[in-house]
């Protein structure tokens, strides 16, 4: 029970992490990516990735997931610089999505890492629980309510009389 | 070896270490228990944080090759679709245990006769209700009597919480005319015994911070070491000796330091779990035991059951508020557990209904099995399951076979240089047709309760928290390791307390089994005092 507390709007200082394990133009990349991953909701209400301060959290918590993170990040540009002659963060959205989606599409394992860290850190942030209807708080020392339910339901099973096997 | 002999020696403070511990106190015996791990401290569970949910999916993960605890040892499971789960330390597994807590059926002691499968057990359950019995009242135990699919039997306390959830698949099971009940939890619904009530944290699988868990480090340590029991923690044990008349006349361990030291004892008693057991077994060679001790049978680590889990899970239209409560608990369903000709597999399964998840494991959950996508459909999708799901855990029972087994890896070790265990699993074809049946089952009573989107999963990788069968007890010496009594045929003064002892597994959670199990031997032997070792 030894990780550190992870309170990603107080602890983190957002996407604005310099390059400590990311190239600048990796960085650049991942907060592209980030919003193809969890981009902002269409009304507005749910944030996007970018903003809840997921290169940081990469950086502070996911030290194993680093080499194979640069070497996707990386794959993204090569395959942006040799199809359209700009870095993957320069082209226009649908052409990162394109991309992207091809990448994928030949190896499905290709970003699950980085997707699935993405939306750990992005569920335990401040305004994401917020806007979820949660309270922000751990579960301890509250705890919830939870209604005890109709044990009247239980009436027609009580009916059907014993159902196991002596032995 | 150092002159200090203690009278018993008890390895592994889990459930059954525990229970036993405090059953053979009030003998005045001078009682010893060696666990490798440490006390936990509840005020530093994941629950206490705001990040609970990430915790409990790396440090305090279930899976100790994922956990990687100072104090646990690898397990070999390249060889089996099912990760075995555990915790090492004050408690055993009870720390993270979903606390799930039904009792065995009658049936499950008497497969043979009724089910022409596997072996009866030596012992019946009219023989074990009285430990039962004493184990709710002991640990403090909530539920609900009048359960028409078990025996007559009242527990202490009043049931957890259905909440909006469990009303809604019990009108599901209503509607089929099935059989459903609000499970017997280990958990407190009342102050009880000095502990405060449950308040419904919601993550019981990575340890209760509240304390209304009935873990063994919280239950019964507190009064087996008030009646006088040494509980020692940081020793790792490594062998279990025997001289040339095949006592056991002690232990190998090492400390918190890593410096190996010899303890002698009168009685030594094992209750590590159905993989700790027989590694130790397994590991304890000599002259006399050439194949690990007590293993004369050749049965030490084999018949290896893990209850092969399924899992349904409905997403439905309206909000649930499924992610508050026990997430273990909430009901079952007995329908489809005693055995009927009409299907076709023999014995049957549990359907445990567990709370939904939290977000962030909605989100990992949802991305691993394709249901909530990167993009722009990634909101709707999210908010289609969070809060609106309701999960069926499938418990089948898992029948003993030789080749499911617990053997001694070659070059793993952990971190004391003890061989690490091996796990070889198969999944039986009865196994593989009872969880289809429960897929189409329990897709069903979600369709009836109203579920919009339902998916099958199984078995699930990491649910191997059922260790069972891998030491059985029987009346033949060549078809058991120990007696009906928990004594090795082998070795008179060595005995095992633990699920390895189990003949057949039950298709239910088998803690509440297992420790009454540890009190009935704990019993047997008081009886016996006088003549222990004839």
């Amino acid at each position: 029970m030894s990780t550190p507390e992870l309170s990603p709007s107080i602890s983190f200082p957002g996407n604005r992490a310099s390059g400590n394990g990311l190239s600048p133009i990796q960085l650049a990349t991942l907060e592209v990516v980030l919003d193809l991953i969890v981009p902002p909701s269409e009304d507005g209400r749910m944030p996007g990735a970018t903003e809840v301060g997921v290169p940081a959290y990469l950086l502070a918590y996911c030290a194993d997931a680093l080499p194979i993170l640069r070497n996707e990040l990386d794959q993204l540009d090569a395959q942006a610089q040799a199809g359209c002659g700009q870095p993957f963060a320069a082209l226009g959205a649908g052409d990162r999505q394109v991309l992207v989606d091809a990448m994928r599409s030949q190896d499905s394992d290709f970003m699950s890492r980085l997707a699935l860290e993405t939306v750990t850190c992005y569920y335990q942030h401040d305004r994401v629980l917020a806007a979820l209807g949660m309270e922000v708080r751990s579960p301890a020392p509250i705890g919830f309510k939870v209604i005890s339910g109709d044990l009247m339901l239980l009436a027609p099973v009580r009916k059907r009389g014993k159902m196991y096997r002596d032995a | 070896m150092a002159d200090d002999i203690v009278d018993v020696l008890i390895i592994g403070s889990g459930a059954s270490g525990a229970a036993v511990a405090w059953r053979l106190a009030d003998t005045r015996m001078r009682i010893v228990c060696m666990e490798q791990g440490d006390w936990t401290n509840p005020s530093d569970y994941p629950s206490t944080r705001r990040s609970w949910e990430a915790e409990a999916a790396a440090s305090a993960s279930p899976s100790p090759n994922i956990r990687k605890g100072r104090d646990d040892y690898p397990i070999n499971e390249d060889d089996s679709p099912i990760s075995i789960v555990n915790y090492n330390g004050v408690g055993g597994s009870t720390v993270l245990y979903s606390a799930h807590f039904p009792r065995f059926h009658p049936s499950d002691f008497r497969v043979r006769t009724l089910d022409g499968v596997a072996d009866d057990w030596p012992l019946d359950y009219a023989t074990l209700e009285p430990y039962f019995a004493l184990n709710d009242r002991n640990i403090g135990v909530s539920g609900l009597s009048g359960d028409p699919a078990m025996p007559p039997h009242d527990l202490p306390l009043p049931p957890i919480p259905l909440g909006k959830m469990g009303e809604t698949i019990a009108r599901g099971f209503n509607r089929l005319g099935w059989h459903w009940w609000p499970s017997d939890s280990a958990i407190i619904t009342r102050d009880y015994e000095g502990r405060e009530a449950c308040a419904n944290l919601g993550p019981c699988h990575s340890g209760c911070a509240k304390g209304a868990k009935s873990s063994a480090d919280i239950t019964y340590w507190p009064m087996a070491r008030r009646a006088g029991v040494e509980l020692r923690t940081r020793c790792r044990v490594s062998e279990i000796l025997v001289d040339d008349n095949d006592m056991a006349t002690g232990v190998v361990y090492f400390d918190e330091h890593g410096v190996e030291h010899r303890q002698r004892a009168e009685v030594v008693i094992l209750a590590c779990n159905g993989v700790g057991t027989p590694r130790l077994l397994l590991n304890s060679r000599s002259a006399r035991f050439p194949d690990g001790l007590a293993n004369r049978s050749g049965l030490v680590g084999k018949n290896l059951m893990l209850h092969p889990w399924g899992l349904i899970s409905g997403a439905f239209e309206e909000q649930l508020d499924s992610h508050y409560g026990p997430q273990g608990c909430c009901l079952l369903s007995k329908q489809f557990y005693e055995t009927d000709p009409g299907r076709d597999f023999v014995r049957g399964y549990n359907m445990q209904i567990t709370r939904g998840t939290g977000p962030v494991m909605t989100a990992r959950q949802g991305l691993t099995r394709g249901t909530i996508p990167w993009g722009a459909a990634h909101h709707a999708e999210f908010a289609r399951r969070y809060d609106r799901t309701i999960n069926i855990g499938i418990c089948c029972e898992d029948l003993p076979e030789e080749h499911n087994c617990v053997t001694l890896d070659p070059t793993l070790t952990d971190s004391s240089g003890i061989p690490a265990p091996r796990i070889s699993y198969r999944m039986s074809d009865n196994s593989k047709r009872m969880m289809q049946h429960s897929f189409e089952k329990g897709t069903e009573v979600l369709k009836a309760a109203g579920a919009l989107d339902i998916r099958t999963e199984g078995p699930m990788r990491y649910a191997g928290w059922h260790l069972l069968g891998t030491a059985r007890m029987g009346l033949d010496p060549t078809r058991s390791v120990v007696n009906d009594w928990g004594r090795s045929h082998d070795v008179r003064n060595l005995f095992i307390v633990d699920g390895s002892v189990f003949v057949t597994s039950g298709g239910v959670n088998p803690t509440s089994t297992i420790q009454a199990v540890a009190l009935y031997i704990a019993d047997a032997m008081k009886a016996r005092l006088a003549n222990l070792f004839d």
